[in-house]
């Protein structure tokens, strides 16, 4: 019967091992190169003894009660066992001895060493020497015969010898190794072995095989080979019981030999097959400890327990055992990679069965196709210690596959199956977490704290940090209900545990936000559901379960909706009110997983943002990382490293940003993410030398990864600029997201988003212009904004192309009208709401009132009314929503907390600060201002201007309109009048630049002039230029005239048209003058818009920078 | 020049630091620092860094050459060559005494660190004395240094000098027929 390969353990650093079992069997006990003896109760044993006996250990014996080791200090030494007491001396070497062993009755001890000796040595008295001499090289191993007449040894000089230990002389001798200068050269470790009780047969590996050599005559009985074993033979033992003889192989291959039969009845191979240097039986036989030069430990159950009845059916089934475990090795391999981390591999016994469950569903597997997808698959799982989900992922698998294999029965010809092989489905975990089974992990990395677990001998504990202390102090609590999952944003930390036997599985959240003594609640969860996930947002928490549900709780726990799940969970996370599910869709198939994505909107308005579309991910890799962006945009991460975050703007697709691999410098690093920015556009993360998680200790550091969005040929100015804008575009889209749901945005980083947005299709317009590609040119011009247009016609023309320009300003005109079209459709229904409203800007008010569309759908129809009350209570501004993530994120975009005038506090070494818009109106609950002194500012937003989203624009804003209108105009006019549409053009382009702000005064000196009596200024220009306009059209009739120096006169700079009013009064200083033309100007204008638009006054920032664009 | 104002100099070197705290950019004559995100490593000037890790505002990233192996051939590679070889921070002893002081617990190992560089200090400095000797006993126009750092060259400057003008006017004595009025 096929026996089981227990998993490897970390037993000792790497090195020469060696292995023996104690008298009973009990323990097993292992020595290695760090120079520890540990004793181990079973391979589960978490805490083996530890005897520290030298710097490192070639080989120990126990028997009796003494344990007799070689150690590297060239003596031999004995320690009492099991109390590890050292017991003295037993002899010395002028070097290292190789090998120690016991003879039968425990009453001596043989020793091999590299200064060509063997000594046998009474055990209670060491001056009772005998010394062999007569090899020519270190001796390798050595074998005294249960009779105690002979002793075998082997040696680096190719011979095994015979001694006969009375005498101490050769007995026979075989030149049958090959030869070597040390101990460390030579290919096989050669341990010899006589046959137990009789010792009528001696074991002896050469190369490949093993020579059973007669005790009496000296000669060669048999050879024992099998044609799995590829690389020397390093052990061999026998059984107890003198049947079976057990060997293991430099390429880490175990086989097992029925001697008489001379049949192999058991094959194994060692989970990476390292070399196998130390194998002991146990006494009773059944089991066998081996272990490698790696200095794991691993164990062979069940062996040989049964004589061998048939010994074709042994065959077949060692074959097929063989096979189950080529795809255990791959099972394992992953555990393996833990264990080689130094994580010590705690096995829960709930586990086993399961495991073996598994491994009997293998047994029914058709062979072929088999092995590479589990190994694909079983990359993956970082959390395969994860007891309880192997049982839940199993059932689907199971189902999965036995629907595609409707016959698969152990019979003798099995169907062969050819097509795509289902993946095991990948297990729950938390973004931000390390895997389940180490003794020191993260439970949790976000962007607020750190969560680490400790689960060790002296303490199960839990730490909370976060990275800004100011929200909260460092905790320390001890992990009592052994939580397993942990949560953390800036109100709470939400941990919980999964079921036992006994008790249920618990969530406890730990709210230190709030304000009442009551910081924390603990949650029983139905008998038998388990927590799977769990995530917080703002003011909520969600827990996904067992069930295949998902519990909604408030943050100071209160119950709130459950819904179920269509497929077990595979992760879950939170931000604000959006929360997001990821979960199986179905059953993957070739390593790919199938999960679907369901987004919430959890606010005031609840609905379901994504219903459980599919998520992307690459070729044959799960999920790794899921999450938010700070500012809110999901996020995900797999296992190949390719970073995707959803685009809302293209109906919530997912386009990838970067590929974390890329800037991996070896192929087995990885970068463990910890967060993602959109503004500014960074990826968090912890770069892992050959893991794909970080160790607790020591700390590791962030690192920042740019993005980087695969476009095809980056390499080119074009790719980079095309990249850059779209990369530019994806990463701006939150501001619409979070301005339609009703947070307030940073406008003056959205205006300079856009800004760079444009500047990029600018470039790249001249780029094209320069490649001659026109209609490139044209396309890119429909990308951008009108006023850009405006620019890229007088580029356009400027390089003589008239063509391109001429189709341009059909566009220009086209996007005038459409944005014309769209202002009024949105101001018109404002303007009259609002006529009452004063101090109010328009933009504001706009984004106001999608605040409150937003905001309840229900109170649309109060509205009207509550408007009024506003109205009334106008000179109170109220505050709008303040958004959360800006701060909580710690996103550097946050509108900066700028210690302009408001604040009293001004720095004078500021250089930036000049140009922006004063006014930052996001307020900042905790902003700390560490240099200074640690005050908080909170702030309203101010009243007046600022809030708009053009941000410079705004002064005169209700006039906005009008310029657009004469930009229309002006161009009509230039399609029409060829020849002067370069300097029309030039001339509008110019009132486009100054627009915002001159805009109100043309129309208002117009008015001036029309209202003046005397000559004014365009009387005096229509009268020089008369001639002009007439020359140009020589047909017009004085209506005509008139009308067109109008329309040239408008088409001045506001200058030059002050330059002519001038004229025309003759006046003679003209500073004073101007204070008087904008005096009556805002007179004007009060008067003109008092009936129609709300009105803003004029302070005198104002009018001073009207005075300023005059002037210039 | 004294050593405090040399350390001074040194403060101005650049350290990273992960601050626990969050704050927008600063903007101060030197340049503008920040912006500060709690978790994040951002780079500060030494003074700055020693100040927010007084006030428990942040930890230390431990500079890159302060690694045990780094410094351990510096300083066999300082033994075994005559000349002062490079070194890696044009500040190594102050930054080292600076940062060990105040933030030894953010730096493995800070121990081992501080008796190498010591170490190699006192090879550099024991190197300069016996140039300088040698630079006096066999009445030199001019001597090479390269590599030398300010603090090291700091040390020995005032006493070299003043006994150079000593040694200076004792042998100007020595020769006759120059008066000895002045």
């Amino acid at each position: 019967m096929p026996c089981e390969r227990k998993p490897m353990r970390y037993g000792h650093s790497e090195g020469h091992t060696d292995v023996c079992f104690d008298d009973e069997g009990k323990c097993i006990v292992t020595c290695g190169s760090d120079g520890d003896v540990r004793i181990w109760e079973s391979l589960d044993d978490d805490d083996p003894k530890s005897i520290n006996v030298g710097e490192k250990v070639y080989s120990a014996a126990l028997k009796n009660g003494k344990l007799v080791t070689a150690v590297s200090n060239n003596t031999v030494q004995i320690h009492t066992f099991p109390e590890g007491d050292p017991d003295g001396i037993l002899t010395r070497f002028t070097t290292n001895a190789n090998h120690v062993t016991f003879n039968s009755s425990g009453s001596r001890v043989a020793v091999g060493s590299s200064d060509f000796i063997v000594k046998i040595v009474e055990v209670v008295d060491s001056s009772q020497q005998k010394t062999l001499r007569g090899h020519d090289a270190p001796v390798l191993s050595v074998a005294l015969d249960p009779s105690d007449e002979f002793l075998a040894s082997s040696s680096c000089d190719g011979s095994v010898t015979v001694w006969s230990i009375e005498s101490q002389t050769q007995v026979a001798q075989w030149k049958i190794l090959q030869k070597s200068s040390d101990v460390s050269n030579a290919k096989s470790l050669c341990r010899l072995a006589w046959q137990p009780r009789s010792g009528k047969l001696l074991a002896i590996p050469v190369d490949l095989t093993i020579q059973l050599y007669d005790r009496n005559t000296w000669t060669h009985v048999s050879t024992l080979s099998d044609d799995l074993i590829t690389q020397v033979v390093n052990v061999v033992v026998w059984s107890p019981c003198g049947k079976f003889l057990a060997a293991g192989t430099v390429g880490g291959n175990l086989l097992i030999w029925d001697v008489e039969a001379k049949l192999c009845i058991e094959r194994q191979k060692h989970e990476k097959g390292f070399t196998v240097c130390g194998m002991a039986w146990h006494p009773s036989g059944g089991r066998i400890a081996y272990t490698d030069t790696e200095g794991c430990l691993g164990l062979l159950e069940g062996v040989s327990s049964s004589s061998p009845s048939s010994s074709s059916t042994i065959q077949s089934k060692a074959t097929a055992s063989k096979e189950t475990n080529d795809y255990d090795d791959l099972f394992d391999e992953d555990d393996d990679r833990m264990l080689d981390e130094g994580m010590s591999d705690s096995r829960s016994p709930v586990k086993k069965p399961i495991m073996e469950d598994d491994d009997d569903d293998d047994d029914l597997m058709p062979a072929t196709g088999r092995p590479r997808n589990r190994g694909s698959f079983l990359d993956d799982d970082d959390n395969s210690q994860d007891p309880g989900s192997v049982k839940l992922d199993g059932v689907p698998e199971e189902d999965g596959s036995s629907a595609i294999l409707p016959a698969v029965v152990p019979a003798v010809s099995r169907p062969v199956y050819d097509g795509p092989m289902p993946t095991q489905p990948q297990r729950a975990f938390q973004p931000g977490s390390t895997p389940m089974h180490l003794m020191h992990r993260f439970m949790m990395w976000n962007s607020v704290g750190i969560v680490r677990g400790y689960n060790d001998d002296q303490d199960n504990a839990i730490d909370v940090e976060f990275h800004d202390t100011a929200i909260h102090h460092a905790m320390h609590l001890t992990n009592t209900l052994g939580h397993t999952m942990a949560d953390l944003s800036q109100e709470a930390v939400l941990l919980a545990c999964e079921g036992t036997d006994e008790l249920a599985s618990k969530i406890q959240c730990l709210h230190f936000s709030c304000w009442d003594t009551h910081k924390d609640w603990i949650v029983d969860l139905p008998k038998g559901e388990d927590v799977r996930a769990l995530c917080l947002g703002q003011g909520w928490a969600a827990v996904a379960t067992s069930a295949l549900m998902v519990r909604l709780f408030s943050i100071g726990g209160v119950q709130k909706e459950i819904f179920s799940l269509p497929g077990a969970v595979v992760c879950l996370a939170g931000h604000g009110e959006q929360l997001l599910i990821v979960y199986h869709r179905g059953t993957g198939f070739d390593g790919d997983q199938a999960l679907g994505v369901q987004l919430l909107q959890l606010g005031r308005r609840r609905r379901q943002v994504m219903h459980g579309e599919p998520l992307p991910l690459s070729r044959k890799s799960y999920l790794a990382w899921m999450g938010f962006t700070a500012e809110g945009t999901p996020c995900c991460i797999d296992s190949e490293g390719v970073v995707r975050i959803l685009n809302r703007t293209l109906g919530n697709t997912w386009t990838p940003v970067c590929n974390t691999r890329e800037s991996c410098k070896s192929k087995s690093d990885h970068y463990w993410v910890v967060g993602v920015h959109e503004n500014p556009q960074q990826l968090r993360c912890i770069p892992c030398k050959g893991s794909r998680f970080p160790p607790t200790l020591p700390r590791p550091a962030v690192a920042v990864l740019p993005f980087n969005l695969p476009y095809c040929q980056t390499t080119t100015e074009k790719g980079q600029m095309e990249e850059q804008y779209w990369r530019s575009m994806l990463f701006h889209n939150h501001y619409g997201f979070l301005s339609s749901s009703g947070y307030e945005i940073d406008s003056e980083g959205q205006s300079q988003a856009e800004k760079e947005q444009q500047e990029l299709l600018m470039k790249m317009f001249a780029l094209s212009c320069k490649l001659e590609r026109e209609f490139r040119c044209v396309e890119l011009a429909e990308m951008m904004t009108h006023s850009v247009v405006t620019l890229a016609i007088r580029y356009a023309s400027r390089s003589r192309r008239m063509a391109l320009a001429q189709r341009l300003s059909e566009l220009a005109l086209e996007k005038a009208n459409q944005l014309q079209e769209e202002e009024e459709e949105e101001e018109e229904p404002a303007y009259q709401r609002h006529t009452s409203r004063e101090y109010r800007g328009s933009n504001q008010m706009s984004s106001r009132q999608a605040q409150v569309e937003n905001g309840c759908e229900e109170e649309e129809e109060d509205y009207p009314q509550e408007e009024q009350m506003d109205a009334e209570e106008s000179t109170e501004t109220r505050k709008p929503s303040l958004n959360p993530f800006k701060k909580g994120a710690k996103s550097p975009e946050r509108p900066s907390p700028k210690p302009v005038s408001k604040e009293g506090r001004v720095n004078p070494f500021k250089v930036s600060g000049a140009g922006k818009s004063s006014s930052s109106p996001a307020g900042q609950p905790r902003t700390t201002n560490v240099l200074d002194s640690m005050t908080m500012s909170s702030r309203k937003p101010t009243p007046l201007g600022g809030t708009s989203k053009q941000g410079k624009a705004p002064i005169l804003k209700p006039l906005a309109p009008k310029p657009k209108s004469k930009t229309q105009a002006t161009l009509l006019q230039m399609s029409a009048s060829k020849g002067s549409s370069k300097k029309l053009e030039d001339s509008q382009l110019e009132a486009e630049k100054v627009k915002p702000a001159p805009a109100a005064t043309p129309p208002a000196s117009m008015e001036n002039i029309e209202n003046r009596k005397p000559k004014t200024g365009f009387q005096l220009w229509l009268e020089e230029n008369r001639k002009s306009i007439l020359a140009d059209n020589p047909d017009f009739e004085e209506m005509d005239v008139i009308k067109e120096g109008m329309g040239r006169f408008r088409t001045l700079t506001a200058e030059e048209r002050l330059n002519w009013t001038e004229r025309a009064k003759g006046d003679s200083d003209p500073k004073k003058r101007k204070r008087e033309d904008e005096g009556q100007a805002d007179e004007q204008m009060e008067t003109d818009e008092g009936s129609a638009k709300k009105k803003k006054p004029l302070d005198t920032s104002a009018k001073l920078s009207a005075f300023a664009f005059n002037k210039e | 020049m004294d050593p405090a104002e040399v350390e001074f100099l040194a403060e101005k070197e650049m350290v990273k630091i992960i601050p626990n705290f969050s704050l927008d950019k600063i903007y101060l004559i030197g340049g503008d620092l920040g912006p500060f995100n709690p978790g994040l490593p951002v780079e500060v000037p030494v003074w700055l860094a020693l100040n927010l890790k007084q006030r428990q505002k942040c930890r230390i990233v431990p500079l890159e050459w302060m690694d045990i192996d780094r410094l351990e051939e510096i300083r066999e590679q300082e033994r075994k060559l005559d000349a002062f070889t490079p070194i890696p921070s044009p500040y190594y002893m102050e930054l080292t005494k600076l940062l060990l002081n105040h933030a030894a617990d953010n730096i493995p190992k800070a121990d081992e660190i501080r008796t190498l560089v010591k170490d190699i200090w006192d090879t550099r400095v024991a190197k300069l004395r016996l140039s300088a000797d040698s630079f006096i006993s066999q009445q030199e126009a001019h001597a090479q240094l390269d590599n030398l750092t300010l603090m090291e060259i700091n040390t020995t400057r005032s006493f070299l000098l003043d006994s150079l003008n000593y040694m200076y006017k004792l042998r100007s004595n020595l020769q006759p027929g120059r008066s000895q009025d002045y």
